[in-house]
C-alpha cells in the first residue's frame, strides 16, 4: 500500500494544504493521523490517495509543514 | 434607544453576524482540532476560514499569523508578557489604554521600563520627534493605538514602525478602535504585532479579538494547554497558531467574526469611515456652538481622526450627563473609559467626559435628536 497520508503539523496546515491541493485539482481529504507512534500522537494528516508524490511535492512549494508520510489503514473513499 | 457606545462595542450586529452565530451553535458546534469526524473538520474549517479571511482583510503573509484570543487585551498581553524581558525599555503614545498601561505596570516589577511619549494633535512630525525622544538603548518596543478611543486621533503607525525598525524596536499596534474604520496593511507597513477587538468596528460578537503577527518565534507564551495536537508531549507547541491557542476556541465567535469582517468589506471601510466621520462633524459643529459645550479635540479634520468624540457640560458631571441621557434612551459612556492616561492629556482625569461613538448604523436624524436633548441640559 501506498503511503497515501501526507503528516502536517497541525489542523490549519492540514487546511491550508487540503486547500491547495484541490486547487491545483489533486482531490485531498483530512483526516485524523494514526497513532502509530509517539511522534504522531494527536495530529493530522491530509489523505491524498491519487497522485500523493505530486501532492507532496506541491505542499512543500507552497511551506505547508509535512512531518511525513504514512499509511492509511482502511477504505480508501474521499468525502 | 438610540445606541452611540460602539466604541465599547457596536450593536446591533448584522443580522449575518447573528445568524452565524446562530448556525455555528446549531449546526457544527463541535470542538475545532480535536476530532476526526465529520463534524470536527466542518468546525475546523470553519475556524480556518475565519483565519483566511482575516489575513486577507489585515493583508498578513500567512493565515498561520492569525491568533484568536479573548480579546484585544488578551492579545496585548500575550505580546508585552510574552517579549519583553528585564531590563527592556518600552516606548507608548501618551493615549494608550489600561490594556496597555496595566500590563507595563505589573511589569514595571520585573524590571521593565516605558516612556510615555505625548501626540501632538494633527502635527504627525512633531509626534514622531517624541517617539524618538524617548527612545533609549534599552528600546525593545513601540506600543501604540492606531486611534484613541477617547479622543479619536489616529496615530502615524506607519511611520512610527518605519522608525521603531531603523532603531531595531518592535511595533505593537492596538488596533481596537480602528480595525473596520481605518485600513491595516501588516505587509505594508510591516507592523509586527496587530492586536485588535473582534466586537467593535469588525461587528462581530463579544469573546473574540486576534493577535497577528509574523514574529511568533519572538514571543513566550504565556498561557499553555491542549490545543490538539502533538498531545504525548507537555511541552507547548512552537507551531502558530497552536503556540498561542490553548483550550477551546470560541468557535461561534470566529465565525460570527468572519462574518462581521465580510460585511465591513462589503459596505468598505472608507464608505463606513465617511459616514460615521460626516455624523461625528456635524455633532462636532452643532455643539461648538454652545457656549456651555466643552468639547477636546479642535476641528476634526477627515482622516486624521476616528469617530469618537468626547465633551462635557458645564456644571455637570459626565456621568451625570450620561444619565440625562440615558433618560432620554440614548447610550453613551461617560468617565474615563479605561483610558486615565488620555484623560490626564487633556486633563479631565478628575472629571472624565461623555463619549459619543457612532457605528455604520447610526443615522443623522439620531444624532440630531442627542444635539436637541444636549441643548435642553
Amino acid at each position: 500500500m501506498s503511503k497515501s497520508l501526507i503528516m502536517v503539523t497541525n489542523i490549519t496546515q492540514a487546511m491550508k494544504g487540503k486547500s491547495i491541493l484541490l486547487r491545483n485539482g489533486i482531490r485531498a481529504d483530512i483526516v485524523r493521523t494514526p497513532n502509530r507512534s509517539e511522534m504522531h500522537s494527536c495530529g493530522y494528516s491530509i489523505y491524498v490517495p491519487y497522485k500523493t508524490d505530486e501532492a507532496e511535492k506541491i505542499l512543500n512549494q507552497y511551506g505547508v509543514k509535512i512531518i511525513g508520510r504514512t499509511e492509511r489503514v482502511g477504505g480508501d473513499d474521499l468525502s | 434607544m438610540i445606541y452611540l457606545d460602539n466604541s465599547a462595542t457596536t450593536f446591533p450586529k448584522p443580522l449575518s453576524v447573528v445568524q452565524a452565530m446562530n448556525e455555528a451553535t446549531r449546526y457544527f458546534g463541535a470542538n475545532p482540532g480535536r476530532g476526526g469526524y465529520a463534524l470536527a473538520i466542518r468546525a475546523s474549517e470553519e475556524m480556518y476560514k475565519s483565519r483566511r479571511v482575516l489575513a486577507e482583510f489585515f493583508n498578513t503573509q500567512s493565515e498561520e499569523n492569525v491568533v484568536f484570543t479573548l480579546n484585544c487585551t488578551q492579545a496585548i498581553n500575550m505580546v508585552l508578557k510574552g517579549f519583553l524581558k528585564s531590563g527592556d525599555h518600552v516606548v507608548v503614545s501618551c493615549l494608550e489604554h489600561n490594556a496597555v498601561m496595566r500590563p507595563l505596570k505589573v511589569l514595571e516589577s520585573k524590571g521593565i521600563s516605558y516612556t510615555v511619549a505625548d501626540i501632538v494633535p494633527y502635527n504627525n512630525d512633531e509626534t514622531m520627534n517624541n517617539f524618538r525622544k524617548a527612545i533609549n538603548i534599552h528600546t525593545k518596543l513601540f506600543v501604540c493605538t492606531h486611534a484613541s478611543n477617547v479622543l479619536g486621533y489616529r496615530m502615524p503607525i506607519e511611520r512610527l514602525t518605519a522608525m521603531a525598525h531603523q532603531y531595531g524596536i518592535m511595533m505593537l499596534v492596538d488596533a481596537a478602535q480602528s480595525a473596520g474604520v481605518f485600513s491595516i496593511d501588516i505587509l505594508d507597513s510591516g507592523i509586527d504585532f496587530l492586536c485588535g477587538a473582534g466586537h467593535k468596528g469588525l461587528y462581530g460578537t463579544m469573546g473574540v479579538g486576534f493577535l497577528i503577527t509574523d514574529k511568533s518565534e519572538l514571543l513566550e507564551t504565556i498561557i499553555e494547554g491542549g490545543t490538539g495536537s502533538n498531545s504525548i508531549s507537555f511541552e507547548q507547541p512552537n507551531i502558530m497558531p497552536d503556540k498561542f491557542e490553548s483550550g477551546t476556541p470560541n468557535l461561534a465567535g470566529v465565525v460570527a467574526l468572519r462574518y462581521g469582517v465580510q460585511f465591513v468589506k462589503s459596505k468598505e471601510t472608507e464608505r463606513i469611515y465617511n459616514h460615521e466621520f460626516n455624523l461625528i462633524n456635524s455633532l462636532y459643529n452643532n455643539l461648538s456652538k454652545n457656549p456651555k459645550i466643552r468639547l477636546y479635540t479642535p476641528p476634526l479634520e477627515y482622516g486624521k481622526i476616528a469617530p469618537v468624540l468626547s465633551f462635557n457640560i458645564n456644571g455637570y458631571d459626565s456621568e451625570t450627563v450620561a444619565e440625562i441621557l440615558s433618560k432620554n434612551n440614548i447610550a453613551v459612556r461617560a468617565g474615563l473609559h479605561c483610558a486615565p492616561l488620555a484623560h490626564k492629556f487633556i486633563e479631565t482625569e478628575k472629571t472624565g467626559t461623555v463619549r459619543i461613538s457612532p457605528s455604520v448604523f447610526t443615522t443623522q436624524k439620531e444624532i440630531m435628536y442627542l444635539e436637541r436633548v444636549i441643548s435642553k441640559i
